[in-house]
């Protein structure tokens, strides 16, 4: 008998995705996740305080710190998130088990997501998985020191997470009307995270025509201190790529577009159904080139996915450097370095009941190569602050005016106001 | 008077609305019987933005130009602009079908529709389709191909398109005037049809119409029309530019702009100042010359910066025998040619509608080459309509014999029931 021996090599499968929602302002964005559909990619509640955990709609949930906290909350501190998270070690480490991609959102400031996201990023990490985190800075009015914490365990996030995705409270409330209701805001918060948090699982998840995945993903937010600029619109009827564009320009992370002059990478993905004409990605491409500058890379993927029917997605991508303003803080070391003891005790345990009946676990190591990120792509851990090229912001003596023309539609050309007067534009340039 | 036609070009403006009514003779020249014009309002870039008070003021201009030449105006030839007009060139090919030999008339229209088979954004429309010139089973060079034997018609076309609605805007603000518009024109191309000669096109020129709310440009190379479009620049906003850096009203900018005006950087002395004058004539505010002129040459100077970077992508600009020709109200800026001079590196001249006759004042002005140029393009497509309302009428409307049988048939039969009523 002639044994065929078979094909060693690892197959490529669906990577498989968890999308954990930690804290009170993880669980919300979760919840919001969970009713616009999650496809495919498995939800995990994360919480200290079990009130909040019980009204998640999430199919599985894991409590932290039963003790520490009693099932309350971590009552805005970080060590308690810290410890809580601490205590459950072995829950989170089973229910990260097997993931090949963890997407992390919480908000940062309070006790949980602050205290507890570091140590969950490093735990899905040591377990072979790729960590991307998207987080929330908190609101200015809460005051200085819950965002001193928030960010201090950004800065921590930085090490542990491959990808950090940082949205910014204060640039979303902004794109709400200032009459809308408090729980409108709110809203809106939780929907653009939701948003992203599904485009950037959709774009790991679906095979595109063109690929645009997580070392591209990787590339483009790689950055010290980034603000994070994203958009996505979808769209469906003849106009599409031009409506969907412009959603996503409106997008309030993305300042209408104002923000990807700036950049000089973007990550653009364009999914449609069967019928997406190359036209329609020419159109929108040559509209999108038009806010960015002509230096900037564009990383493009392209995917068709049956299941939007009609509908075009167009999903931007891209991070700027944050004002340096908010880099001062940071100077101080981070409170703790969870790292040095978790590696000591990286022994996977066995499965517990509460995650979701996961009935395509196919445990094969090898088969998660392919999502791996080169070490290259990672972040460098410590990475000396370089200067970067020296763009000097022109201080602003007076409001952008455009006179007669304020009321009339602009005139943009190379992400330049024609209507502004010429010689304010190119203030001192001139001679 | 059978041999004459009066046609009316009207201009919708950015700065202005003018009227102009002129004659086309059938030896192809044209005759200017008079100008009507009226300040306009409501409208920005080139595009209407105020409905109702564009309207007044289109009812001016053309009851000026009625007063003045004494013509009643029925139907205009009604100039467009704004930013969002656009062209390319594409070539059209039909086989002639196998029972035919030689190529005839139906088969140029083919040959136009196909070369208008091409993706349009859906909210535009098609404004024109210029003829570049004939292939006829690939001999380059043929003139005239009907009548000729051939397999194949090829044709390269000068198409230009832009966005629908606003162009039908237009047409509707002034239907509402009860005033019929024959058809629209690209305002950049009716200004190249009346300041270039035909030498001119033949040898290579570049038009630009610097108007009051766009600057249009159209480029001929080899007697055809090659490229042409517009930016949504113009006077408008070197007015504006004046007002905001100099912080006076918009009405006085525009009157510093047209007396003391210039785009010539480092030819005033140091220090030298103009003087505005106050509504009641005493001396008001001192501006400094240099400064002013600052403000126009940077304006100027993108604006056609921006033009010649339209010429990029092609070696047009390496064809103009001729050389570039300014017209429009912003030409007549001070020392304009020179700064186009330099930026082009072309030979520049400002020029007027000189290919007619008539009021001599109009004609010289170059403010009306556009609505002066919708004549001379009435005039160029007369040639191919049939003449007489009748017959032009007929071609029009399908079944036209039975639109005028319809009301014959009924009056005989009210005329009928009438008299032999019981």
């Amino acid at each position: 008998m002639i044994e065929f021996p078979r094909t060693s090599h690892a197959v490529a499968r669906e990577p498989r995705v968890q999308i954990l929602g930690l804290g009170g302002a993880g669980t919300n964005v979760l919840d919001r996740i969970q009713l616009d559909g999650a496809d495919g990619a498995e939800l995990i509640a994360i919480n200290t305080d079990l009130q909040s955990l019980t009204g998640s709609v999430a199919p599985a949930k894991v409590q932290l710190g039963p003790k520490t906290t009693r099932g309350l909350g971590a009552g805005g501190d970080p060590e308690l998130g810290y410890e809580a998270a601490e205590e459950v070690a072995g829950d989170l480490r089973a229910a990260l088990d097997g993931a090949d991609v963890v997407l992390i959102c919480t908000g940062l400031g309070g006790g949980t997501g602050s205290g507890a996201a570091p140590l969950i990023a490093s735990y899905a990490r040591d377990l072979g998985a790729l960590v991307v985190l998207f987080a929330t800075m908190p609101f200015s009015f809460e005051g200085k020191r819950r965002m001193a914490q928030a960010q201090d365990a950004l800065a921590t996030l930085h090490r542990y997470a491959d990808v950090v995705v940082c949205f910014d409270n204060d640039k979303m409330a902004d794109a709400v009307s200032p009459t809308a209701a408090v729980q409108d805001a709110f809203g809106v918060a939780d929907q653009t995270l939701s948003q992203s948090v599904r485009a950037i699982s959709a774009l790991i998840r679906r095979r595109g025509l063109i690929h645009a995945g997580l070392d591209e993903l990787a590339t483009v937010l790689r950055r010290q201190n980034p603000r994070c600029v994203f958009g996505s619109g979808d769209a469906d009827g003849d106009n599409r790529a031009h409506l969907a564009l412009e959603r996503a320009l409106k997008s309030p992370l993305m300042d209408r577009g104002r923000m990807l002059s700036e950049a000089d990478s973007v990550l653009v993905n364009i999914a449609g159904g069967s019928n997406l004409t190359l036209n329609e990605v020419q159109i929108l491409m040559d509209e999108l080139n038009r806010h960015i500058a002509d230096h900037t890379r564009i990383l493009f993927g392209m995917a068709i996915d049956p299941r939007l029917g009609n509908r075009l997605v167009v999903t931007i991508l891209s991070s700027v450097e944050a004002d340096p303003g908010i880099d001062a803080p940071r100077i101080a070391p981070p409170a703790r370095e969870p790292a040095p003891d978790l590696d000591s005790q990286a022994v996977p345990e066995p499965h517990i009941s509460f995650v979701e009946s996961d009935e395509d676990v196919v445990a094969v190591p090898a088969a998660r190569a392919p999502v791996r990120v080169p070490a290259a792509a990672r972040p460098p851990v410590v990475e000396p602050v370089a200067k970067r090229g020296g763009k000097q912001e022109q201080m602003q003596f007076e409001p952008v005016t455009r006179g007669r023309f304020e009321k009339s539609e602009p005139t943009i050309v190379d992400g330049q106001d024609l209507d502004v007067p010429t010689f304010l534009r190119r203030n001192g340039r001139a001679k | 008077m059978a041999s004459e036609d009066i046609v009316v070009g009207l201009e919708i403006g950015t700065s202005k609305i003018c009227a102009v009514v002129g004659e086309t003779r059938r030896d192809g020249t044209v005759k200017i019987l008079g100008v009507g014009q009226a300040p306009s309002r409501g409208v920005r870039k080139g595009e209407i933005v105020d409905f109702d008070t564009a309207g007044k003021c289109i009812r001016e201009a053309l009851a000026d130009a009625e007063e003045k030449s004494d013509v009643m105006i029925r139907s205009v030839f009604l100039a467009v602009s704004g930013g969002h007009v656009e062209s390319f060139n594409n070539r059209g090919s039909v086989t002639i079908p196998d029972d035919r030999e030689d190529i005839c008339e139906e088969d140029y229209e083919d040959v136009q529709a196909a070369a208008r088979e091409v993706t349009i954004p859906p909210s535009n429309i098609f404004l024109h389709s210029f003829l570049q010139r004939y292939y006829v089973d690939g001999q380059d060079g043929v003139l005239n191909p009907i009548g000729m034997m051939g397999r194949k018609l090829e044709a390269d076309f000068h198409i230009v398109h832009g966005i629908g609605n606003r162009i039908k805007n237009s047409i509707r603000c002034v239907k509402e005037l009860d005033i019929d518009v024959e058809e629209i024109v690209f305002g950049a191309i009716a200004s190249a049809l009346v300041v270039l000669d035909l030498n001119q096109k033949n040898l290579g020129a570049l038009v630009i119409d610097m108007g009051g709310g766009t600057t249009g440009y159209a480029a001929y190379v080899d007697g055809g029309i090659k490229q042409s479009g517009c930016i949504a620049v113009g006077g408008d906003h070197i007015t504006n530019d004046i007002s905001l850096g100099l912080r006076i009203p918009m009405a006085r900018a525009e009157r510093l702009k047209i007396e003391e005006g210039g785009v010539t950087l480092g030819d005033s002395l140091p220090g030298e100042t103009v003087v505005l004058k106050d509504e009641t004539g005493f001396a008001g505010r001192e501006i400094e010359r240099e400064m002013l002129n600052t403000i126009i040459h940077c304006r100027v100077r993108e604006t056609l910066e921006l033009l010649r970077r339209e010429f990029d992508d092609s070696n047009y600009l390496d064809f103009l025998g001729a050389g570039v020709l300014l017209t429009g109200g912003c030409s007549m800026l001070d020392g304009v040619d020179k700064l186009a001079e330099e930026i082009f590196g072309l030979p520049v001249h400002l020029t007027h509608a000189h290919t007619v006759s008539g009021v001599t004042s109009a004609f010289e002005n170059p403010q009306f080459s556009t609505a002066i140029g919708l004549i001379k393009y009435a005039q160029a497509m007369q040639g191919e309509k049939p003449r007489g309302w009748l017959s032009r009428m007929a071609r029009k409307i399908p079944f036209f014999g039975i639109w005028l049988l319809i009301p014959a048939l009924l009056v005989i039969t009210v005329v009928l029931f009438f008299t032999f009523r019981p």
